[in-house]
């Protein structure tokens, strides 16, 4: 298989889109994963925190699909999780619903400038990969 | 009046990857199950096409009238978080394994080190496919391994795609719960 090599391109070029973030106010850190929950890039996240939120991440994008397709309504894009000190943002990349991109940010970060700049980056990752 | 109805209760399908908690589920559950099914990028370890992510769930009544709600685990344990968010309230737990597997008993001591604590004593049944298959572990052996740990559980072969078996380790499961209420809350 030629999985890992593959990976490790997809690891390099994600990797920096992702360094994008250090020009965004608040965030704390972001993880680009697959479906099934695997961390695929990172940005200030060690290892195993980057594989925990993968983990949590895919599972939410996957109950944001099956709400979404319950309530009938189109292809799950986006879901913000909200507390006082902070906000996590799961946002699908791609059209094909195979990664997603986690980003966690603290209280100091500004929600629409965040949820733009998240866009952006999960536009930029879809065309790096599909390239 | 959107409440439980009166009685109902909520059994867990657990078991590693592949073992069959989503189809198990489907197979029996009255409505159109919610799943939460992706793509595997993980074929090294899995040759599955699907893997759970989320959670399964479906419901069934049993004959004497009581429904119930089944819920089904993600399999891998980098999801456990999820077992203990579906295990809390429940009243008992069915642990799926394949016994073809060669550490299918491994994953029966991770799944019952997850799940005791999460339900009521003894609320715990084992289902065993694939076990008929060349090179399967023998029934006796999860039994037994139950039985070191100082564990008593039902342990029934089962095709997690015939709803017959799977209403039987339903049906096991709702035996140990009534007799552990004096009420009769089951029929």
């Amino acid at each position: 298989m030629k999985r890992s090599s593959a990976q490790r391109v997809l690891r390099d070029v994600a990797s920096k889109v992702l360094q994008n973030y250090r020009d965004v106010v608040g965030v704390q850190s972001a993880v680009l994963f697959s479906a099934d929950g695997f961390e695929l890039a990172s940005y200030a996240a060690d290892e195993a925190a980057a594989a925990r939120l993968a983990a949590i991440g895919s599972s939410l994008a996957a109950l944001g699909s099956a709400i979404s397709a319950e309530a009938g309504l189109d292809e799950f894009e986006r879901t913000t999780i909200e507390s006082k000190s902070g906000t996590v943002t799961i946002m699908r990349v791609g059209d094909d619903g195979a990664m997603s991109l986690a980003v966690v940010a603290g209280r100091n970060a500004v929600l629409g400038q965040l949820l733009w700049a998240t866009q952006r980056c999960s536009q930029a990752l879809a065309a790096a990969v599909h390239t | 009046m959107t409440a439980p109805e009166e009685g109902e209760f909520k059994i867990v399908f657990t078991g590693p990857m592949g073992a069959g908690k989503t189809t198990a589920i489907a197979a029996i559950s009255e409505v159109e199950p919610v799943r939460t099914e992706v793509d595997n990028s993980d074929r090294e370890n899995h040759e599955k096409e699907y893997t759970t992510v989320g959670f399964d769930f479906g419901r069934i009544t049993l004959p004497g009238g009581h429904p119930v709600r089944l819920y089904g685990t993600p399999g891998q344990a980098r999801f456990r978080f999820m077992w203990s968010i579906l295990g809390r309230g429940a009243a008992g737990v069915i642990i799926l394994l394949d016994a073809t597997r060669a550490d299918a008993l491994e994953q029966l001591d991770l799944f019952v080190d997850a799940f005791l604590p999460l339900v009521p004593p003894g609320a715990i049944v084992v289902g065993i496919g694939r076990n008929a298959e060349p090179g399967a572990v023998a029934t006796d052996a999860f039994a037994t391994r139950m039985e070191a740990r100082g564990l008593v559980a039902p342990v029934l072969t089962i095709d997690a795609r015939e709803p017959r078996d799977v209403r039987l380790l339903v049906h096991t499961l709702t035996c140990i719960l009534e007799s552990r209420v004096p009420a009769g809350a089951c029929a």
